[in-house]
């Protein structure tokens, strides 16, 4: 249970009518995480148990730009209001989940055998304890959407701190393919916004995902992000998370493997600045056989940013011939910098592969003098070998219209770090 | 006062070649407590090319690296211009941009890195340092087909990651491919000649040559005379224990090419 004193702040949260009960009882007897909690333990939210939060934040109206990505849809959510702008292309429907389940049994079925891990997760529970009634995008059998689309969740600053919690689930049918570009950003001045959002996705039979995520917060902002993707025989999801601003973002990104022959990888860049941090806790469950999961995590570290990379691999008993691999590769551009890694593989199949390697340094003096000497300034020569280094991942972003918008954020970013 | 006004264009070259590049006197440096040069004085005029010569350990790069602005050596005194400006007062950057280029002894990998981007940063930035537009893809294009032909380097070596898994003598033949690049004033090699092959020596050695004008000057650290029968030096140095002990000409190398270093260090103690 709480502290009394810590409970006073969160009381108003059981006068809301429109939250669960149950989900918010979950949650209230945790509170916000805190560094005592293992899983917690460098991202600490101790300090929300005391803040006078805003549960259900105004909402704004007002248009807000959107990225010119060829060939998109954008779904727009501003302070937790959804409207889609454009029409939905054939093949892609949205419905609110309760209607969702009435209508499409082999949805219901999925639904209601889901079985996350959600040890240390208060924040899963708060969250659904505000989304009882989420938007199920689902792209119908067989159909390849050919063209993406673009969730832009936007927050905007309000006179108090407020929480805002959003959610989408996602569902492919069978054959199905999607691409889906989420885009977290905030408008307004630095005041405390904390988003806890939630996505979580099923894919059936043969399915394919392609997931980016643009986590691009103003100063002030906290994110935490719960992705949950269950992933059924033949199907492959191609995930991308780019932490590029915010002063607190953790990912929680959980892939359950619930058939074989299944291809999960997971790709994640974070360039966490001064006074930020940064978090990627990932879960691999293995559950069946026969599938693959690629892990590739490249941090850049500036000024005194603290980076935290968690990977769990599990391999169930049944899941014989797993392939698993993990790699996490960090740069400290700074001296004030620090990472904090750690890899953690369980493993109940004995016939499976699965290696992983952390590995974090600094740039190479060597290499930046012989760049400086052929007239390349320090700062420069600094911005250039650290874009070689996340390029590995930036490469693999197949829109070109993206990989080059997020790429220009990226070196923005670095850049504006040497000025500090 | 006609005379006068004309004098430059008629005397350019001449006046070029008697033109102090590089300064160096009394130039004492260390690593940690460690002293390593111990009062070098050279001086280099446009034009010229200068053999530096030496046992192993003498401090022949230092004293290039210490040129080139690395900072893990710590000058404790002397003086170097470069050009009328205190070289010792730049950046290694500002250093290249006022001319001054070293061919390093083991070339550094730069992972991720193709040659030819790292070129293009290089020479916009040094334009941007000289007040001059930066160049586009189009004349870069044009140029480095101009300069790989200097050292018959292939298009395919330079797409590569800088130096990655290069060999030694794709390294050695790549430094000059960057110096034919930047045109520097001053161009120091060091040992650009180990690890090369017969048919790339000489090769290299053209390529140098064919950069060499009135109005730059070379330095080549070398162990072997062979180079030195492709790229003639003016004076040959010899550098021991941190001090240049002789200096003379071109015959210099070859007697030290047949009687080794011994009688110079003995006529020292
Ligand atoms: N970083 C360092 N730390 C300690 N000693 C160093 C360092 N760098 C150079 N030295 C020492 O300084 C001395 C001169 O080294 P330097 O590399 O200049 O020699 P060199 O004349 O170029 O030799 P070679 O012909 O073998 O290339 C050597 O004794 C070397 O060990
Ligand atoms: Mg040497």
């Amino acid at each position: 249970m709480l502290h009394s004193d810590t409970k006073n702040t969160l009381v108003n949260l059981s006068e809301l009518s429109s939250a669960s009960s149950e989900s918010l009882t979950n949650f209230m007897e945790m509170g916000f995480p805190t560094n005592k909690w293992e899983e917690w333990k460098y991202a600490s939210l101790k300090s929300f148990n005391e803040i006078s939060w805003r549960w259900t934040p105004e909402t704004f109206t007002h248009a807000v730009a959107v990225p010119a990505f060829q060939q998109s849809l954008t779904v727009q959510n501003l302070n937790g209001q959804t409207s889609i702008l454009g029409d939905l292309p054939e093949g892609l429907t949205c419905v609110p989940l309760n209607q969702f389940l009435n209508q499409n049994a082999g949805f219901k079925a999925l639904y209601e055998k889901r079985n996350p891990l959600l040890d240390q997760n208060s924040l899963y529970h708060l969250n659904d304890a505000f989304n009882q009634n989420p938007f199920v995008f689902c792209v119908h059998k067989g159909t390849p959407l050919d063209i993406s689309i673009v969730h832009q969740f936007i927050l905007e600053a309000q006179a108090e701190p407020a929480v805002i919690q959003g959610k989408i689930i996602l569902y492919l049918e069978e054959g199905a393919s999607l691409t889906w570009i989420e885009q977290q950003a905030s408008k307004g001045s630095n005041s405390t916004l904390f988003s806890n959002y939630a996505l979580e996705i099923w894919l059936s039979e043969q399915a394919h995902l392609t997931l980016y995520k643009d986590q691009d917060l103003g100063n002030g902002v906290s994110l935490v992000d719960h992705t949950f993707i269950y992933q059924a025989a033949n199907s492959q999801v191609d995930m991308f998370t780019f932490s590029i601003n915010g002063t607190f973002v953790r990912n929680n990104l959980h892939f359950y493997i619930e058939g074989p022959n299944v291809v999960s990888n997971l790709n994640g860049l974070y360039v966490p600045g001064e006074g930020q941090l940064m978090d990627n806790h990932s879960v691999v469950d293995h559950r069946m056989p026969h599938s693959e999961s690629n892990e590739l995590y490249k941090g850049v570290l500036l000024g005194n940013a603290t980076g935290v990379f968690n990977g769990k691999i599990f391999v169930r008993k049944d899941a014989q011939k797993t392939n698993a691999f993990q790699s996490c590769k960090n740069v400290l551009a700074s001296d004030r910098a620090t990472m904090n890694t750690k890899p953690q593989l369980e493993i109940w199949a004995d016939d499976v592969k699965c290696s992983h390697g952390t590995t974090t340094g600094q740039l190479s003096e060597e290499a930046l003098f012989y760049m400086r000497s052929r007239g390349i300034s320090a700062d420069a020569a600094r911005t250039l070998l650290l874009l070689a280094f996340v390029q590995q991942v930036i490469d693999k972003v197949e829109i070109i219209s993206l990989r080059d918008y997020l790429s220009a954020k990226i070196i923005q970013k670095i850049e504006q770090s040497w000025e500090a | 006062m006609v005379f006068q006004n004309l004098r430059p264009y008629f005397c350019a070259s001449i006046e070029n070649s008697n033109k102090m590049m590089l300064s160096v006197k009394d130039l004492h440096a260390r690593i940690g407590e460690k002293e390593i040069l111990k009062g070098i004085n050279l001086e280099v005029r446009a034009g010229e090319v200068h053999a530096i010569m030496g046992p192993n350990g003498s401090g022949k790069s230092t004293l290039a690296s210490v040129l080139a602005g690395r900072e893990d050596y710590e000058v404790t005194s002397g003086s170097v211009d470069f050009l009328g400006k205190d070289l010792l007062d730049l950046a290694p950057e500002e250093r290249a941009a006022e001319g001054l280029f070293l061919a390093f002894q083991y070339p550094v990998e730069i992972p991720g890195v193709s040659t030819t981007n790292f070129m293009k940063s290089a020479v916009n930035e040094i334009r941007k340092y000289r007040g001059e537009e930066a160049m586009d893809a189009v004349q870069f294009l044009k140029m480095f087909k101009e300069k790989m032909a200097y050292v018959n380097i292939d298009q395919s070596l330079l797409s590569r990651a800088l130096n990655e898994g290069f060999s030694g003598g794709e390294k050695k033949r790549n430094e000059i491919f960057q110096m034919a690049v930047l045109e520097p004033k001053l161009a120091i090699l060091d040992e650009t000649d180990s690890g090369l092959d017969i048919d790339a020596l000489r090769i290299v050695a053209e390529g140098v040559n064919k950069l060499k004008s009135p109005d730059n000057a070379t330095i080549v650290v070398t162990h072997y005379q062979r180079l030195l029968d492709y790229i003639i030096p003016d004076f040959v140095h010899v550098l021991y224990k941190g001090k240049i002990v002789k200096s003379g000409t071109k015959d210099l190398a070859l007697e030290l090419e047949e009687r080794g270093y011994d009688w110079i260090i003995s006529a020292l103690d």
